[in-house]
């Protein structure tokens, strides 16, 4: 019961995060920032949520060793996505590089 | 040598004017990976210590993979229910942001619309949407940002639930979520067009690594404000 609970309320609370703000936004006047903001916030968001999410990752390692594994996988994800431009060329050069080095340093 | 700059599917000489198809085909690059993280969410809420339904449940309730991650872990290891909703609150925080920023184009929508649209709203479907908003008309937009949306909560639902189901078949230890953290990578090196995009994109990245002693995981956020405030400060000085 009280599992069905949270998934209930961290449901609607997290809907009212995606619905709040956009009425908010058409009873305010449209800010100048908010448009020019609006231009970076994908790859911002998205850069803070992979560093976030890779950081997480180096702190779990068992040892200070294999945290290098994710910063691996991370180096060769953006040189294959440098190289190519498609973000699933990061994924098949990263994830390779990332169970073989945790292989390796575990 | 330079990254590819990006180029959205509406710029790229297709004579598709945006609709709900276009926005489906926009998302189409982004279904294998969310199709496999989803798959990866699946497993975890079936290996979880929590009722299989229930683990499920958490991806129409939640609708955000890396706030699930989060849940499910905390669920699975006996957390207080408070402590697990706000966790997924502040992993959810950069949707205020997300909810700003595309609100300002459904001012004109009806409430049920926009209620609609704001359930639908995670990292794909925003970047989805926006490239619509700012390279279509706005009302083949509106449609082109369903039409994504849709295909992805589809494809998001269905991969957890073959995860659930899949759960006790599948090798432990491979790592999969990792995959999305690499996949939102790539993305953001595809659009790192601009210095100050790179600028940005760099303090974001420096406040989040710098911000993970602050509590209630709000380090995403201040990060994303972070960089988000240094982009507006340096576009407004004519710095792009």
């Amino acid at each position: 019961m009280t599992v069905w609970l949270v998934v209930l309320v961290a449901g609607a609370l997290s809907y009212l995060f995606r619905w709040v703000p956009a009425v908010l936004v058409d009873r305010m006047r449209p800010v100048a920032a908010l448009d020019r903001a609006s231009a970076y916030a994908v790859p911002v968001t998205f850069a803070a949520v992979a560093a976030g999410a890779v950081a997480a990752r180096c702190a779990a390692a068992p040892n200070g060793a294999a945290a290098l594994a994710p910063l691996g996988a991370v180096v060769a994800a953006v040189v294959a996505v440098r190289r190519t431009g498609s973000s699933y060329a990061g994924i098949a050069a990263g994830m390779p590089v990332l169970w073989a080095l945790e292989a390796l340093l575990t | 040598m330079d990254v590819a700059t990006y180029v959205p599917a509406e710029a790229d000489g297709r004579a598709d004017a945006p609709g709900f198809g276009t926005g489906v085909r926009a998302m189409a690059g982004w279904l294998p990976g969310m199709a496999l993280y989803g798959l990866v969410v699946g497993v975890m809420a079936g290996r979880a210590d929590v009722p299989a339904l229930a683990g499920w449940v958490l991806g129409p309730a939640v609708f955000s993979g890396g706030a699930q991650v989060a849940a499910l872990d905390l669920l699975g290891h006996g957390a207080a229910p408070a402590v697990v909703v706000v966790t997924v609150l502040a992993v959810n925080a950069r949707l205020i942001v997300y909810s700003a920023t595309l609100g300002s184009h459904w001012r004109t929508l009806p409430g049920r619309w926009r209620a609609l649209a704001a359930y639908l709203l995670v990292d794909p479907s925003f970047a989805v949407g926006l490239d619509g908003y700012e390279h279509g008309d706005h009302r083949g937009a509106h449609a082109h940002y369903l039409g994504g949306a849709a295909a992805l909560w589809v494809t998001w639902l269905t991969a957890s639930a073959v995860g659930v189901l899949a759960a006790g078949r599948l090798p432990v230890g491979l790592g999969l979520e990792f995959v999305m953290p690499l996949f939102l990578l790539g993305e953001a090196q595809r659009r790192l067009t601009s210095p100050t995009a790179r600028v940005a994109c760099a303090v974001a990245v420096g406040v989040v690594l710098v911000g993970t002693s602050i509590p209630l995981r709000l380090g995403l956020l201040v990060a994303i404000g972070a960089g988000l405030a240094v982009a507006v400060a340096r576009d407004g000085e004519g710095g792009r």
